[in-house]
């Protein structure tokens, strides 16, 4: 149940975002796939089916949001004209967007649709790095581009490669973090190692799905290490989380595709050596599948060790597949407790992030019934073992997944929708 | 997609394209490039929405294969090999008696158009027009979002959904 100040806080924020132009509703941006492709003409479809003309590319409405140090909440996306923005709303004025600034990403065409989305990230000595993937003219091909920032993130770098690799292949839904050292971490999924696989008897490589690479940046992104795999066998088209660990060091949580195609979760610390990490299974739903899920996981460290997981997958109970968003704890290396795994209270559930601020865990999800989508929570006050659910916001049209972002005490679930971006203070 | 680069597989689709091109039928997009024929590649994408899908099961062209895709779905070129040669090997010309349809879920207009050309086989592009999740729901409400997302719908308009690649058993009933 929201409080008349939070609807009035509501209230406030949309006129503030309409105001900056950031709603974008019925507008049509370019998306990226290479050069414009020739005009179309008028589309047949048999049966009756709707033949109307083909429309121009939907609108890519996914966003990256981080915490300021000062305080401020940011959001980076592409506007309705394709455009990379970032815009912030500063800590003492909560409700109070800046105007929406362009940035110049020298033509780039940039996703920013679902589990691939412009990101953005603050590290220390005033570093502000921003990446997004830019979507090749081939298919299911890439680079990840970034631009930084040395002034809290007053004015960008034009982009540049992040990673040494530059085959016209797959680098895409990179990730990206700060460590507690202030080492910048991009991890991206690559298909340079499939490419280079063998053919075996049926034509096809001979590798399972993608593979995790990474590298490293002690100057908030003005160079980088080299690229380094950190694991063999990713799934192809699932975000990664990230989440600090208790030493300071991030870990990885990704779908994998283990042998020979169960796409579960590989969980890794990222380390300061080179070369593959030590991948270890940290979900057991055993889901067998030569399919694209596009539903990664979310990752958050618990304060009584160990860490809080959401994923998406489908598993045997009571001898039936059960598809659905679970929550579980992982121990400190990232092995599941299986004990602790249960299913989100919403059938319809679907890209969940997870947070945790001490003994409090947040879960939000959006769950469409076909014609209103819902941004949910689940909550608990006692490190994961109850939870309580609340309904947050409800939107008409299409929209994004929700995120979670945390500063100290300050922990804010944000959602772009067709009409506005909403920010909600998870109601413990 | 690479094909030139897999002798194997060159082979392979040239034996089924030349099986089409024999038999008359419809040579679109891979298949037509492979051997090189004078084939025009589709340049029409339709508005795939909520009410589309109960239309196409009504009154649509029989049988089918409706494939739901999308521009980040790399395991989904591989089932529209499969249909191609599954349809081949019946005796039947994908496009002349089988409809073998890519519906994008991401994109929309030229973007669907340039990006389903890697399809093999296939006969028709549709893309989705509006919200995602709630045009999935119309389909399957149980449908998560997995692609592929494969429906087979043979001559007598009974179906068969699968999440992932078709069992040969599967294609058998469909094509028979």
């Amino acid at each position: 149940m929201k409080t008349a100040m939070q609807s009035t806080a509501r209230r406030l924020l949309r006129l503030a975002v309409l105001a900056c132009g950031l709603a974008s509703l019925g507008a049509q941006a370019h998306e990226g796939h290479g050069g414009p492709p020739p005009a179309a003409p008028a589309a047949s479809a048999p049966g009756g089916a709707s033949a109307k003309p083909a429309r121009k590319p939907r609108t890519q409405f996914a966003i990256g949001t981080a915490l300021a140090p000062d305080g401020s909440l940011w959001v980076v996306g592409l506007d309705a004209d394709n455009h990379l923005f970032v815009q912030s709303s500063p800590s003492t004025r909560p409700l109070r967007w800046t105007a929406p600034r362009v940035l110049d990403t020298q033509g780039d065409a940039i996703s920013a649709d679902g589990e691939n989305r412009p990101k953005l990230a603050f590290g220390p000595r005033g570093y502000a790095v921003i990446s997004y993937t830019q979507p090749g003219a081939k298919p299911y091909t890439g680079m990840i581009r970034m631009l930084r920032s040395t002034d809290g993130g007053q004015h960008f770098s034009a982009p540049v490669t992040v990673h040494t690799d530059r085959q016209e292949i797959t680098h895409r839904f990179e990730s990206i973090a700060f460590d507690a050292q202030g080492t910048l971490h991009t991890l991206w999924l690559d298909k340079r190692d499939l490419e280079a696989a063998p053919r075996n008897a049926n034509g096809k490589r001979d590798y399972r799905g993608a593979a995790v690479y990474r590298n490293t940046s002690l100057d908030g992104g003005a160079t980088f290490g080299p690229d380094t795999k950190l694991a063999d066998h990713s799934c192809e088209c699932c975000r990664i989380a990230l989440a600090q660990g208790p030493d300071g060091a991030l870990r990885a949580l990704w779908r994998h595709v283990f042998e020979p195609n169960v796409r579960d979760h590989g969980f890794a610390r990222l380390d300061d050596g080179q070369g593959p990490a030590t991948v270890v299974r940290a979900t057991e739903d055993d889901w067998h599948i030569d399919a694209c899920p596009h539903h990664g996981p979310g990752l958050a460290v618990a304060a009584d060790g160990g860490y809080h997981a959401v994923w998406f997958g489908i598993r045997q109970e009571g001898g039936q597949s059960v598809p659905g968003v679970r929550y579980g704890r992982l121990q400190a290396d990232g092995r599941p407790q299986p004990a602790s795994v249960r299913r989100l209270p919403d059938e319809r559930a679907e890209h969940a992030d997870v947070a945790a601020m001490g003994p409090r865990v947040a879960v939000v999800w959006r769950s469409t019934d076909g014609m209103a989508t819902t941004l949910k929570a689940w909550l608990s006050s006692d490190g994961g073992q109850h939870f309580h659910t609340r309904t947050l916001a409800k939107a008409q049209g299409d929209n994004d997944h929700p995120r979670l972002v945390q500063q100290g005490e300050r922990l804010v679930a944000v959602w772009r929708t067709e009409q506005e971006v909403q920010v909600h203070d998870i109601p413990w | 997609m690479t094909f030139l680069g897999n002798a194997q597989r060159w082979r392979r689709h040239a034996l089924l394209a030349a099986s089409l091109l024999a038999a008359g039928g419809y040579m679109p997009n891979g298949l037509a490039a492979l051997v090189h024929a004078a084939q025009p590649a589709i340049k029409t994408v339709a508005n795939f929405d909520a009410g589309t899908w109960k239309q196409l099961l009504a009154k649509g062209p029989r049988p089918a294969a409706y494939v739901f895709t999308n521009s980040f779905c790399a395991t989904c070129p591989e089932v529209f090999d499969l249909l191609s040669q599954a349809v081949g090997g019946s005796g039947q010309a994908v496009g002349h008696d089988v409809e073998l349809a890519a519906i994008l879920m991401d994109l929309r207009g030229d973007h669907a158009l340039a990006h389903a050309h890697h399809y093999t086989g296939v006969t028709r592009i549709y893309a989705f027009d509006g919200f995602e999740p709630a045009i999935r729901q119309a389909i399957d409400p149980k449908w998560r979002n997995i692609t592929p997302y494969v429906v087979l719908v043979d001559r007598a308009g009974r179906q068969q959904r699968v999440t992932g690649q078709p069992t040969p058993g599967q294609l058998k009933v469909w094509l028979r």
